[in-house]
């Protein structure tokens, strides 16, 4: 083993500085894996890659108001508000513009990561880092960030399960819906809702990679490896969590950025299931 | 629009459950059709037939509320369930017939509410689906998926039922069997049933009343249902479809 590979016992003496970084990691896991589910099976992929997009950009966005304007707005709520402005933008019905929904979400995507590379540029100097924005190479974790991380994921995820009926009807048979009085605008907001909500909160914490990557792939994952919807739920916040958990532990062993880290156990978890759905067939 | 007499067959004195006046169905303004003038009643089966775009969908959605209609006025009395295309249905979503059977006792808010498995199992006896409860509904047949929705359809408890064409995808003999089905199911609850169905050998068996459109010459025919489809502009278009026996006198 290489000298300076970390070791168990290191990680073990360290514990203290590593337990809230992977609490926060197991907790938007977790929450994101459930909502991913609900993106994955509403074709919404590309609209929480703007959010985590526009929420990455709200963090420089603060970072740079504190810097250079004195200007004391938190990270997490500018990273809120520009995430809340992007759903604004891609919820408008792109048909009235004689434009189609993904070239609305192309251009609101592409908005938001140019202008986060210029604000990142003028940022690097300073303590923040335009990589631990986007990526999440950020090792530690602050106390306020991990109790918001709780705190909203707990709602989100209570209200998700609340809904999750509702959710998948409006989903499944969306006129059957309509036509039974379900409120199913009303339930497509909530759910832009609270992926923008804990997208916003997440991506101040972990990084836009890391978050985009437990918004899908733990979805996925579990869609392939659940024969239904009732476990698929379950298995995909189980997934989200333990590629915010295991994700820390093979950065720290392997020496690896964080947030890749993250994600890259999630994509483990589809291609491991990828054999399972093709063995038991439907 | 011709109108026919009233028949026979449905108690003049059935409530109303949708009552179109005037209705107008178009697209950008423009009307499709002449006005339609229709009272549903209880107990009455009704076939919606006409051509592939003449209309039919928009004249659902019109009458479901679904699609602002361009004039005229619909009035729904009772609750209505709708059984819509079969492409309507996301096949994504790996739910299972329970839970499909399930979501037709669903209205409102009432998705926050906890489900009595009880009514589920019940309509799918009404049914004859028992055995499909725990399977997923993307992997069924066309006819399974016919019978979960009419499952579905019973839960909800509806007196009148929309369906756009149910039987599309089917063979003939499973194509008999939803009619048959839906037949029995509507005498033994009661239930309207308004229906869409290019197959018109099993819906001339069992409908009481039928809806002819038809864009092109712009005609609307809507009466008794052996009375339409003996309707001059019916057999122009369809010739005599009629089974043996079924003539109008």
């Amino acid at each position: 083993m290489h000298p300076e590979t970390p070791t168990w016992s290191d990680f073990v003496a360290a514990f203290e500085l590593f337990r809230d970084p992977i609490l926060c990691g197991v907790a938007a896991g977790g929450v994101l894996g459930l909502l991913s589910v609900f993106i994955v099976l509403r074709r919404m992929v590309f609209v929480t890659a703007t959010l985590t997009q526009a929420s990455g950009l709200g963090v420089a966005l603060g970072f740079f108001a504190h810097i250079h304007l004195d200007w004391h707005i938190p990270p997490t709520l500018s990273a809120l508000l520009t995430a809340l402005g992007a759903a604004g933008l891609i919820s408008l019905r792109a048909e009235r513009l004689r434009l189609s929904r993904e070239s609305v979400l192309a251009a609101v995507w592409l908005l938001c990561s140019a202008a986060a590379v210029l604000v990142g540029d003028r940022i690097t100097q300073e303590a923040h880092d335009i990589g631990a924005i986007l990526f999440g190479t950020a090792v530690l974790v602050r106390p306020e960030d991990l109790q918001l991380v709780l705190g909203v994921g707990g709602l989100v995820a209570v209200t998700t399960i609340l809904c999750r009926e509702g959710f998948v009807f409006s989903g499944f048979d969306p006129d059957g819906a309509r036509v039974q009085g379900l409120p199913v605008r009303l339930l497509e907001l909530l759910l832009v809702g609270l992926i923008t909500l804990e997208v916003g909160v997440t991506t101040r914490a972990l990084g836009a990679l890391p978050v985009f990557g437990f918004s899908v792939l733990p979805g996925v994952a579990a869609l392939l490896a659940a024969p239904r919807l009732g476990w698929a739920l379950p298995l995909a916040g189980l997934f989200g969590a333990l590629s915010g958990g295991l994700g820390y532990l093979l950065a720290f062993f392997g020496m690896f950025p964080v947030g890749a880290s993250q994600a890259a156990v999630a994509a483990g978890f589809v291609v491991l299931m990828i054999p399972l759905r093709a063995l038991r067939g439907g | 629009m011709d109108t026919t007499t009233s028949s026979p067959l449905v108690a003049a004195e059935a409530p109303i459950l949708l009552r179109c006046e005037a209705l107008e169905i178009g697209y950008r303004g423009r009307p499709l059709l002449p006005p339609i003038t229709l009272d549903v009643r209880a107990g009455e089966l009704w076939a919606v037939i006409g051509r592939n775009g003449s209309g039919k969908t928009t004249l659902f959605r019109a009458m479901l509320g679904l699609n602002p209609a361009l004039g005229g006025r619909v009035q729904r009395l009772a609750e209505i369930a709708y059984v819509a295309q079969r492409m309507s249905f996301d096949e994504l979503y790996p739910v299972t017939v329970a839970e499909v059977v399930r979501q037709g006792t669903v209205r409102g808010w009432g998705f926050l509410r906890p489900w009595r498995r009880a009514s589920v199992d019940e309509a799918l006896d009404a049914v004859g689906a028992t055995a499909l409860a725990d399977r997923t509904f993307r992997a069924l047949s066309e006819g399974q998926k016919q019978r979960v929705l009419l499952a579905r359809l019973v839960a909800s408890g509806a007196k009148l039922a929309l369906l756009d064409e149910p039987t599309a995808a089917m063979d003939a003999v499973a194509e008999r069997e939803a009619m048959g089905l839906l037949d029995n199911l509507r005498k033994r609850y009661g239930l309207a049933v308004v229906v869409v169905s290019h197959h018109l050998a099993a819906t001339q068996a069992i409908a009481d009343k039928a809806l002819f459109i038809d864009p092109d010459d712009q005609r609307v025919v809507v009466g008794p249902a052996q009375e339409v489809f003996h309707h001059t502009s019916f057999l122009a278009r369809y010739g005599d479809t009629c089974p043996e026996g079924t003539h109008a006198p």
